[in-house]
């Protein structure tokens, strides 16, 4: 029996896992202003756990949400609130606040079992305003629109003060995250997603409730983007009400996109390829475009990620990691093409 | 033996009367058949057993217990399961995962989080999954993805699902839609095997006569709500009734 269903090829998880951890020391060796890169790759794997999250609710379970940006600022918020207001240590706020988003989550669940498809995306993105208005409402503890200091994150009685320890605990979340997600959707729970997405009908009839389980999915999703929210304000150390505009919670559904919706992978791809090309490779073709169009620039990446979105859709639909998933099958068949075949 | 005992179903779509006092026993270990033009309410009975819809009056009894009050996905619970009549199943998961979802009530939540705990229950699953898909002539495609697979196969996949609920009855809603000859004779086959060897009631609405009349132990013919005729295959093929409905008036004369 053994051998018969295994889940995935495990021998790359290592080696993959060596390479996150070494690849500053790498960077450090390479650059002299490897700090700079170190954020940025800091901040996608920030948004690597939030994404992954959100891959498992619209991916997975099929439903739409453009409010994890005020997820994210429930989560960030939450534990400043906690740590510095409450006194809690970072450890438990670590813990206490992803349930906290997690609850919200299925605050948001709980119309999304009558509403479908484009009308939850557009209620989620109501949520997200709302979300932003209360924010600036309890000034008191917020800080309102003037934004709120944080403190430095401090895990077992190491302080984490700089990017370079940043990454560290960024990427072993991140890397817990995704091992996390995947086994989500490897198991019963999947499946149960999947099968909600592509048959509600199938699910009833195999007996899965779904109402549950659509909320079961948004509290999932809750949680991982409270976790991305805590490490996001004690990293960042600033937080304010326009770090989570309404624009962020698309770039999350072009990152998914990007990626390859459904694939958790995808979801990991989509986010490496957005944060880099957003910050690395936007600035250096950016002063010759902008001789030609006016643009101002925050419109200038509005304007590529949208482009790169409609490209993705029309030639790409299965995302970055469904054309890994083609390359690996061309060069397994390779004296045969089979350019045909997967298209 | 009663199994499943329906009485005086009555079930109006806004004016339109889809069941009008339908009333039927199926006894235990026995194909029985319902039949009759599109739009008679077949599969509305089917959807009032399954709860996914809710007739005004009359009563479902299945075993004792009371099919009006339970939610669709309590049906399986009670022990039935059904298939659908257009594909419901999900294409970009494998063979065995979408036979696995209907083991979905067996399986504790366990697996997500430790793989080791419920190793021993999984693999139970898994096995049971692949004898299904043996017991219906599909083994060895268990690792393939349903997207490409041949209609046939996917039929196939439906019924193994809902016979790895482990049910005392299948409800199957056209299971021979759309197949060719060969494979019309090897559902045939399945149901009558499904009857004989694993002992479980099946509830069959379909439209090939020939599948009807050969696998049938009792049939029920169907128009617009009301029961023309009930009764073994060769008295539902002589009933007058039943002729002038499916063939006019001419023929019978």
């Amino acid at each position: 029996m053994k051998g018969r269903y295994d889940d995935e090829n495990l021998k790359w998880i290592p080696i993959l896992i060596i390479a996150v951890y070494l690849s500053p020391f790498l960077l450090k060796s390479a650059t002299f202003s490897y700090k700079y890169y170190l954020y940025i790759l800091n901040m996608a794997g920030i948004y690597m756990i939030l994404t992954v999250g959100l891959d498992l609710l619209s991916g997975f379970t099929g439903l739409m949400s453009l409010g994890h940006a005020a997820f994210l600022a429930i989560g960030a918020y939450t534990s400043a609130i906690l740590v510095d207001q409450a006194g809690l240590p970072f450890e438990l706020s670590l813990i206490i606040t992803p349930v906290i988003v997690g609850l919200c989550g299925l605050m948001i669940g709980f119309p999304a079992l009558r509403i479908e498809g484009m009308y939850l995306g557009l209620t989620t993105m109501g949520f997200g305003f709302i979300v932003k208005r209360l924010i600036i409402a309890f000034r008191d503890w917020t800080g309102g629109s003037a934004g709120l200091q944080v403190s430095k994150a401090t895990l077992f009685g190491f302080t984490i003060s700089n990017d370079w320890n940043n990454y560290f605990m960024i990427y072993t979340f991140a890397i817990i995250a995704i091992i996390v997600a995947r086994r989500i959707v490897k198991s019963k729970l999947g499946r149960v997603f999947m099968a909600i997405r592509d048959s509600e009908q199938a699910a009833q009839a195999s007996g899965i409730n779904i109402a549950k389980y659509k909320m079961l999915s948004f509290f999932i999703s809750g949680m991982f983007a409270g976790f991305a929210g805590v490490l996001f304000a004690h990293t960042n150390h600033f937080i304010s009400t326009d770090h989570f505009d309404i624009l962020l919670s698309v770039y999350f559904i072009v990152m998914v996109l990007v990626g390859g919706v459904g694939s958790i992978y995808g979801a990991v791809l989509g986010t490496l390829f957005i944060v880099l090309m957003e910050n690395m490779f936007i600035p250096l073709f950016k002063d010759t475009l902008t001789q030609y169009m006016h643009l101002e620039a925050g419109d200038f990446q509005a304007f590529i990620f949208g482009l790169i979105m409609l490209l993705f859709i029309i030639f790409q639909p299965m995302g970055l990691y469904g054309m890994w998933l083609k390359m690996r099958i061309y060069w397994k068949l390779f004296p045969f093409n089979p350019r045909k075949r997967f298209t | 033996m009663d199994n499943l005992k329906i009485q005086n179903l009555h079930m109006n779509f806004s004016g339109v009367k889809a069941l009008d006092d339908v009333s039927f026993k199926v006894q235990k270990g026995e194909v029985f058949s319902l039949i009759g033009p599109n739009g008679s309410g077949k599969s509305t009975l089917f959807n009032c057993i399954n709860g996914f819809c809710i007739p005004q009056q009359g009563s479902i009894k299945f075993e004792n217990v009371d099919l009006l009050k339970i939610k669709p996905h309590e049906t399986v619970k009670h022990g039935i399961s059904r298939t659908f009549q257009n594909l419901q199943n999900v294409p970009y998961m494998t063979l065995l995962d979408n036979v696995l979802l209907g083991a979905h009530r067996r399986l504790s939540m366990t697996d997500t989080f430790n793989r080791w705990i419920s190793q021993k229950e999984r693999e139970r699953e898994e096995a049971m999954a692949l004898e299904v898909l043996d017991f219906l002539g599909i083994a060895n495609f268990e690792k393939k993805y349903l997207s490409g697979q041949p209609y046939g196969i996917q039929k196939l996949v439906e019924i193994a699902r809902a016979l790895i609920c482990k049910p005392k009855m299948i409800l199957m809603d056209e299971p021979a839609a759309g197949m060719n000859d060969q494979e019309t004779l090897e559902i045939a086959k399945i149901i009558s095997e499904i009857r004989d060897i694993l002992g479980i009631t099946v509830l069959v609405v379909e439209h090939d006569m020939n599948l009807v009349m050969s696998i049938s132990d009792r049939i029920c013919v169907l128009d617009s709500g009301k029961i023309l005729a009930m009764g073994k295959p060769v008295e539902v093929k002589n009933h007058p009734e039943v002729i002038k409905v499916f063939l006019g008036d001419e023929a019978h004369a």
